[in-house]
């Protein structure tokens, strides 16, 4: 590392930075570096001109709602050299990102804006205007949130009620405070699971009228091949790609539709 | 030298009797509760959780009950065992492959002929290097580096498998499960397996003659190199397709000639039919454990099968080694 790059070791300039950093409207970030799958979907949606480099994991159509752009993007390792080489003025990450690297990059004068895990839709509202904001775009977060919430109104109450399980890898179900929970009820289902382990005799043993299920992923992992069981042959089900449910974002919406008229009714 | 309390015919068919109550036990245990599974639901989780994991249980220990006595036979050694001579390992390895690459969605069947391919590799070098240095202590030392080379392996493919999950997924491979097991498992695993067990009971005359050294073993028209090539063939078989659906389950092949031999005495030939039913119902018996323990404790999942057999067997291991010493 060159001496010259370091300015922010310094406490006072720190604050400055910091300070800086508030008044983001003022002075929006250019450059911007992402460090998580998340932040990554936001970013890209947002403002993929200022992408100074996302995870890889980004590119991965398994994983990421924009693999196809993102495939155009810079991706960079989520170490802290790897991402002060791209000399960014904005890193995003979430609250559970590693802390020593977070800590190099602050330490080398580098704003980071932490983020949480959005769990369900006025949270994923909050959080589109907060990063609009901080990236200089709050007319694109405007647009993202209504297309989100258009795509949300088509969505009704189910009668009788329907009783649904989202069941994901290993065998967790969703349940209350879960991001699959909002999906699940904002699709008009009743959620059925409890959150944690759902075991597959259990599940069968109290069958619920619909089993939602990530989309089988091209490779194959025994904790994706539980979800295949035949046991569960006589469960109606319905898959959703796994993109739409790892991260809470406005893209969480087309999830709710696609419960909301599932193929085949 | 031989001293048997029992025959083997009798023996073989109480272990067969024990083998059929912990069957039916087996199907009495699951995690929907104790008892026979109630409700609209309850012939299904009989018959397509319950019925493969019992079968699975029997099929997979009996294949290493009955490879443990042969391998001991065969290479003259106590220590032998599937899993700590790494042929196991070696199965797991080939069946990761064949599983997390794609393989084995697109033709199920590959999983378990991967599972046979990386146990008779395993073999194969073992053998060939028994052949060469046929001393005990050099044959363990081989397989300990098989099995520490089949673990590493094992380790960086799941590193690199494409699916990020994989990588978690290392505890059931490296110890073993029987978990959440299905018909297909069954159907793909029985006849491998069934098929080396018969390979591997037709051995008794051959590893007796073995017994009394390789000169005589000639001389009375089983040489030993055919025995010792059907001993790993049958191994690859037995062993192969069980640990490509159940991960490499330790101990249960080391175990069982020690506690058939003081019943048995001490001929090779004469452990082999009682190490089929001895196997299947120690495997059984600690699959039942497994699966009792989230019941009788605030657990949220089931222990690894691989644990509890490594948890009985370390402490026999110890027992043996000490009768060993002077």
């Amino acid at each position: 590392m060159r001496p010259g790059t370091r300015p922010g070791t310094h406490p006072a300039m720190r604050a400055i930075a910091l300070l800086l950093a508030l008044a983001a409207p003022a002075r929006a970030a250019e450059r911007v570096v992402s460090l998580n799958l998340c932040t990554d979907q936001m970013l890209v949606l947002l403002a993929p001109e200022k992408v100074a480099g996302l995870t890889p994991l980004a590119r991965d159509p398994a994983l990421s709602y924009v693999a196809a752009q993102a495939a155009g993007l810079p991706v960079v390792r989520p170490s802290a050299e790897a991402v002060l080489g791209r000399r960014p003025d904005l890193v995003l990450a979430t609250s559970f990102a590693a802390q020593t690297t977070l800590a190099l990059l602050e330490q080398s004068g580098l704003t980071v804006l932490r983020v949480g895990l959005p769990a369900d839709f006025p949270v994923i509202r909050a959080q589109t205007r907060h990063l609009a904001a901080a990236l200089g775009v709050a007319e694109r977060g405007e647009a993202l949130i209504a297309r989100m919430d258009a795509t949300l109104a088509l969505a009704a109450p189910r009668l009788p009620p329907v009783r649904a399980v989202l069941w994901g890898a290993r065998g967790y179900a969703a349940g209350p405070g879960t991001l699959g929970d909002a999906v699940l009820r904002a699709a008009g289902l009743e959620d059925a699971g409890a959150g944690g382990r759902l075991d597959l005799e259990a599940l069968v043993a109290h069958p619920p009228d619909l089993l939602v299920v990530p989309t089988a992923p091209r490779f194959p992992s025994l904790a994706t091949a539980l979800l295949d069981h035949p046991a569960t042959s006589g469960i109606t089900r319905v898959a959703i790609p796994p993109a739409l449910l790892i991260c809470g974002g406005p893209f969480t919406a087309r999830a709710v539709r696609l419960l909301a008229e599932p193929p085949g009714r | 030298m031989n001293g048997g309390v029992t025959t083997p015919g009798r023996l073989s068919a109480a272990l067969g009797l024990l083998c059929a109550v912990l069957a039916g036990l087996s199907l009495l245990v699951g995690s929907a509760g104790a008892g026979l599974p109630g409700g609209a639901a309850g012939g299904l989780i009989l018959w397509q959780i319950r019925l493969p994991r019992t079968a699975l249980a029997l099929l997979v220990g009996g294949g290493l009950g009955l490879s443990g006595a042969v391998l001991q036979g065969g290479l003259r050694n106590p220590l032998a065992d599937p899993g700590l001579l790494g042929i196991s390992g070696c199965a797991v390895l080939g069946a990761v492959l064949a599983f997390y690459w794609g393989a084995a969605q697109r033709f199920a069947p590959a999983l378990p002929l991967a599972g046979l391919a990386g146990a008779g590799l395993g073999g194969a070098l073992l053998l060939g290097f028994a052949g060469r240095a046929p001393s005990g202590p050099s044959l363990i030392l081989a397989g300990v580096a098989l099995s520490a080379l089949a673990a590493a392996l094992l380790a960086l493919a799941l590193t690199l498998a494409p699916n990020p999950f994989a990588l978690a997924e290392i505890t059931v491979w490296l110890m073993g499960s029987l978990e959440d097991r299905s018909l297909l498992h069954l159907a793909l695993a029985a006849p491998p397996v069934l098929l080396g067990c018969a390979v591997l009971l037709g051995l008794g005359r051959g590893l007796d003659a073995l017994s009394l050294g390789e000169a005589t073993a000639a001389s009375l028209g089983v040489p030993a190199a055919r025995t010792l090539r059907l001993a790993a063939l049958g191994t690859a078989l037995a062993v192969g397709a069980g640990a490509a659906v159940a991960g490499g389950i330790g101990f249960v092949g080391l175990v069982v000639p020690h506690l058939l031999r003081p019943l048995l005495g001490q001929r090779p030939g004469a452990l082999l039919a009682a190490s089929l039913p001895a196997g299947a119902a120690l495997l059984l018996a600690a699959d039942l454990l497994v699966r009792l323990a989230p019941l009788a404790l605030p657990l949220n999942q089931e222990p690894r099968l691989g644990v509890l057999t490594a948890l009985l067997g370390a402490p026999f291991l110890v027992a043996i080694a000490r009768r060993a010493a002077p």
